[in-house]
């Protein structure tokens, strides 16, 4: 090739190439907004959950108007692909690129904990709602938060309050997802458990996403449960209760969805394979306070749907996010821990309060019954709630937060 | 000849400096990591004729071992790069002895099944990986040597460090297909049968190929592990050696620079869309089935196009067979 | 085990075998006579599904199954015509890449229509419930499908060995230009074998919605099992295909009983002792 056209394709594929390379770089982080992430599964295993708790977020953001402290909110997202790699990544960006000091999110646990470590050392404001007990646990740091209940207290309150209901049922069969998530519900199911004298007669360990079933159902029908307890996730839950009808196994064993999201779940599964199913959750739209009504009426008239656990903890997330800030007159992540350390006040679900020493988020856990279809009022007429609780507390010696260290 | 080889380096030098103010120097570190193990899968796929789908099998190996070294030991920076590449070379032998026993399909099939075996011990022992919810708390050491050491904290140190990494793995793999072995390689991508006839002993080349290839993967996995603190189980997936595949069959087989044009397209891609849309893979996908349909030599052949129309000779007809790709299918197709 | 554990993992063991024969027969032909490893085989799997669960709606089930069946066979065969054959003179790993691109643009296709949210189907009422089969209850939906996925097993089996078309694509596998010399449109054989193997695969998704429920990703989740069971068998040999589907699934099933995490390991370890041991397939001539 001669020099000259050589020089000019140089030229040309140089001027395209920084042209397309430096596109992303325009978008550049102004300086007085503030901007939140949200971090959220829009591809991957969890690509169903994504939009969920994106609405919640927004919810939020716009019931203040898109400003706060006088500061206009920039919300971004960022996909993790239920990845934690993806995810990291991408918050590192965002934290990079658009100044993001806020960072709530994502849906999985086990990604969770890879995001924590990012926060930790970019000393960003982080919130997570999640069943691992290690955010608030063996990994807590300074800047992060889980608002969901702590599994501890959350399987107490459907283990004691199904075991008032139904003292007969002794036998259990665990179905675990195998990660973060499922090993913390586990762990504190079998140790409420042991208080009532329950037998867990089986228990089988399956990756998340699952989608075969029958054989873990065989295996469970074999021994013969009172329950069938779900400590799984996403469509594994919806997979495995399917499978358990279809074996009829299920309704004449209760279903235990002990951690579970409710409505999202609801929809998704005709009613009859509803009969005979408990869940506890972190949100159940019929929560009766007033932030929580408000939401609801909001979000319902929105999306024609009532809210489920996913947009109503990242619509929690966000509000208690935002209402630390106006309280510290600050944005600056430092500023928000300190805000709230050991704060009590009303949000969703209702009354809640902070835990300084391992920014676990003490709040009330709900156990629904499903209702039979010939009892349900209405098409979202799912279940009654039979308790509602905060208690008991997880003793200070079993939580592996010892030093939750400096900002 | 020397010359355009030159002027290709000193571009690709200047490309590098000018990456991390293109894009963050996060998705820049990450461009050079995977560019690395794409050169490497092309020296077996690209050069040698054989496909693997388990890159990743070498890449997440390094990555728990340095991990794991630089928790527990707190070991230095270079001791843990070069006993990551000794661990995905050594994995790579061990493996590649018995993978290249077959060829095709089941070639592919064997490196995609071991890859699987590892992934499931990693997702199992999680006493020591982790598992599902990978290995945390990864420090970056400093660069350090003699009384030297350079922090490597902020993402453009990192992206330094990271970048020369790369330049010099560059400049190695370079020297290996100049050299006569490249030549060697080549010959058994092109007719395994005459190469053997020839004299050469074809199983210990591409055996020596595969070692070669999953040490220069396992660097990579090594400056992956200390990219954000934690080794995530998907290193070891078959998701990032279908990545790492895809990312040499975009930008062109078979030429040094071509994996590097699709681990950059890749990733800058994956990065740019996903941020503005999150139905990203649906654009990912369009844009690879027009590549494929009109655009086969890659992205290294839509820099050839675009030269010749800028030196106004207009588009080149179309081969058939694009000349950096031999149809050795059917001679692969058998054992 | 006991005796009903061990007989509902045989069952369910077969159930997952016959689905992956299904799919392997059709990957095993695609893949024997175009030379392509078809990346897409997952999505049309799980475009069946879900095109039987909008079909149910309008036609009744058996109508849901037939829509899914036509619809992705069609679907195939515009693939082939306006992509694979474009590519039929280079080499095969570009055909990789555009399978690769299209099971991407399909997925998010199918989340695009249908929505990310699963979906969940029950079997039609007729099939609901279980039956005692004296060593353990199996439900009946199950029992059909095993049985039709059997039947379409064996008919696919029957058509590529006994029928005169058959020969021809047997011919093709053979000796493609050998094939075309003697006066056969092989261009038009490919298109059909493409479609075929769409709609079976196709076919498979659609009767195991009310067993295994939708999921855009569901494609994925199947399709390495697909290729394990056409490597394992040998490629291009149908009896291989059908015989390791059924050993796939049975081990899989088994291992779900003794050792859960295992399950889908054991299955790679089974593939690649398989090709160390028998490297022409368990019934492969080549």
């Amino acid at each position: 090739m001669s020099t000259i056209t050589r020089r000019r394709f140089l030229e040309a594929t140089g001027v395209a190439a920084a042209s397309v390379l430096a596109s992303p770089a325009l978008v550049r982080a102004q300086g007085k907004e503030l901007v939140m992430l949200g971090i959220w599964p829009f591809t991957g295993a969890f690509a169903d959950v994504g939009p969920l708790p994106d609405r919640g977020m927004k919810l939020a953001i716009e019931e203040w108007g898109n400003k706060v402290i006088g500061r206009p909110i920039k919300y971004i997202t960022r996909d993790d692909e239920t990845k934690a790699s993806s995810a990291t990544r991408r918050m590192e960006e965002a934290i990079d690129s658009e100044n993001a000091k806020v960072v709530i999110g994502p849906w999985s646990s086990g990604i969770a904990l890879a995001c924590t470590e990012v926060a930790k050392r970019r000393k960003v404001f982080y919130y997570f709602s999640g069943g691992t007990e290690d955010i608030a646990g063996k990994r807590c740091h300074r800047y992060a938060f889980n608002w969901a209940a702590s599994p501890y207290t959350a399987m107490h309150v459907v283990v004691d309050n199904y075991m008032k209901l139904n003292p007969s049922h002794k036998r259990w069969y665990l179905f675990v997802n195998d990660y973060a998530f499922g090993w913390s519900v586990e762990k504190y199911t079998r140790e409420a458990g042991q208080h009532h004298g329950i037998e867990f007669v089986g228990s089988d360990r399956m990756p998340l996403g699952t989608r075969e079933y029958s054989g873990f159902v065989s295996k469970a029908a074999a021994a013969k449960p009172d329950v069938l307890c779900l400590l799984n996730a996403g469509q594994d839950v919806l997979v495995s209760i399917r499978e358990a009808h279809n074996f009829g196994l299920a309704p004449k064993v209760a279903i235990v969805n002990s951690w579970g999201v409710g409505t999202e779940d609801f929809l998704q599964l005709d009613p009859k394979t509803r009969e005979n199913f408990w869940v506890g959750t972190n949100a159940y739209y019929g929560a009766n306070t007033p932030v929580a009504k408000k939401m609801v009426e909001l979000y319902q008239a929105k999306y024609n749907a009532p809210p489920g656990y996913a947009p109503c903890a990242a619509y929690g997330m966000t509000r208690l996010t935002l209402r630390a800030i106006e309280k510290a007159g600050s944005a600056e992540p430092a500023d928000i821990v300190k805000a709230l350390e050991g704060w009590e006040t009303q949000d969703w679900p209702g009354k809640l309060s902070v835990n300084a020493k391992t920014h676990q988020t003490v709040r009330d856990y709900f156990l629904l019954r499903c209702k039979k279809p010939d009892q349900m009022k209405h098409q979202f007429d799912f279940a009654d709630i039979v308790a509602v609780s905060s208690q008991p507390l997880m003793p200070d010696s079993l939580n592996e937060c010892k030093d939750i260290g400096s900002l | 000849m020397r010359r355009v080889a030159l002027i290709r380096f000193v571009l690709l030098v200047a490309a590098i400096v000018v990456l991390p103010f293109c894009v963050r120097p996060v998705v820049a570190s990450e461009i050079c990591i995977f560019a690395i193990a794409a050169m490497a899968l092309n020296l077996i796929f690209g050069y040698t004729g054989m496909l693997s789908f388990g890159q990743a099998t070498f890449f997440g190996l390094a990555a728990y071992t340095a991990g794991l070294m630089m928790i527990h030991w707190h070991a230095p920076l270079l001791a843990v790069l070069a006993a990551g590449t000794l661990v995905g070379g050594v994995a790579a032998a061990l493996i590649g002895y018995v993978c290249i026993q077959r060829v095709g399909t089941y070639f592919i099939m064997l490196t995609f099944g071991f890859n699987q075996m590892l992934y499931f011990i990693a997702y199992k022992w999680t006493a020591v990986t982790g598992g599902d919810d990978g290995l945390p708390g990864i420090p970056r050491p400093p660069f350090a040597v003699g009384p030297l050491s350079i922090s490597l904290d902020s993402s453009l140190r990192y992206y330094g460090f990271v970048a020369v990494s790369f330049l010099l793995a560059f400049y190695a793999m370079k020297r290996i297909v100049d050299s006569p072995l490249g030549v060697i390689f080549r010959a058994i991508r092109e007719n395994p049968g005459r190469a053997a006839a020839v004299g050469y002993d074809v199983k210990r080349y591409k055996w020596l190929a595969f070692t070669i290839a999953g040490a220069f993967t396992g660097g990579a996995g090594v400056l992956y592990s200390m990219m954000f603190g934690i080794v995530p189980l998907e290193s070891i997936s078959w998701i990032i050696s279908g990545d790492i595949v895809f990312m040499v069959l975009i930008g062109g087989i078979g030429n040094l620079y071509g994996p590097l044009l699709g681990a950059a397209a890749f990733k800058w891609l994956s990065e740019a869309i996903s941020v503005v849309w999150e139905r990203w893979p649906l654009i990912l996908g369009v844009a690879l089935v027009l590549v494929v349909l009109f655009l086969r030599g890659g992205l290294v052949e839509a820099f050839t196009r675009v030269r010749d129309i800028v030196a106004g000779g207009g588009p080149r007809p179309e081969p058939d067979e694009p000349v950096s790709v031999p149809d050795a299918a059917e001679s692969q197709a058998r054992p | 085990m006991n005796l009903s554990l061990l007989a509902g993992a045989i069952l369910n063991g077969l159930v997952t075998g016959m689905l992956y024969a299904l799919m392997g027969i059709g990957l095993s032909l695609i893949l024997g006579l175009l030379n392509i490893p078809n990346f897409a085989h997952g999505v049309l799997y799980a475009l069946g599904a879900y095109v039987m669960v909008s079909g149910t709606k309008a036609f009744g089930f058996v109508g849901g199954a037939l829509a899914a069946l036509v619809a992705v066979a069609v679907l195939g065969a515009v693939i082939e015509t306006l992509g694979v054959r474009r590519l039929s003179r280079v080499h095969p790993d570009y055909t990789l890449l555009l399978t690769f691109g299209l099971s991407l643009i399909l997925t998010e296709s199918i989340i695009l229509v249908w929505g990310p949210v699963g979906i969940t189907s029950q079997p039609p009422a007729l099939l609901a419930g279980s039956v005692d089969l004296g060593v353990t209850l199996y439900p009946k939906y199950r029992l059909v499908v095993m049985v039709v996925t059997a039947v379409l097993v064996l008919a696919s089996y029957l058509f590529v060995t006994r029928t005169r078309y058959g020969a021809i694509i047997r011919a093709g596998i053979e000796d493609k230009d050998m094939a075309a010399a003697l006066g056969i449109n092989i261009r038009r054989v490919f298109t059909v074998t493409f479609a075929a193997g769409a709609g079976l695969a196709a076919l498979g998704g659609a009767l195991m919605t009310p067993v295994r429920g939708l999921l855009p990703t569901m494609g994925l989740d199947i399709l390495p099992f697909a290729f394990v069971v056409v490597v394992l068998g040998g490629l291009g040999s149908l009896p291989g295909a059908i015989l390791a589907g059924l050993l796939v699934g049975v081990v899989q099933s088994l291992m779900t009983a003794i050792w859960p995490p295992g399950a889908d390991a054991s299955v790679f370890v089974l593939m690649t002792l398989g090709i160390i041991a028998r490297p022409q397939g368990l019934l492969g001539q080549r």
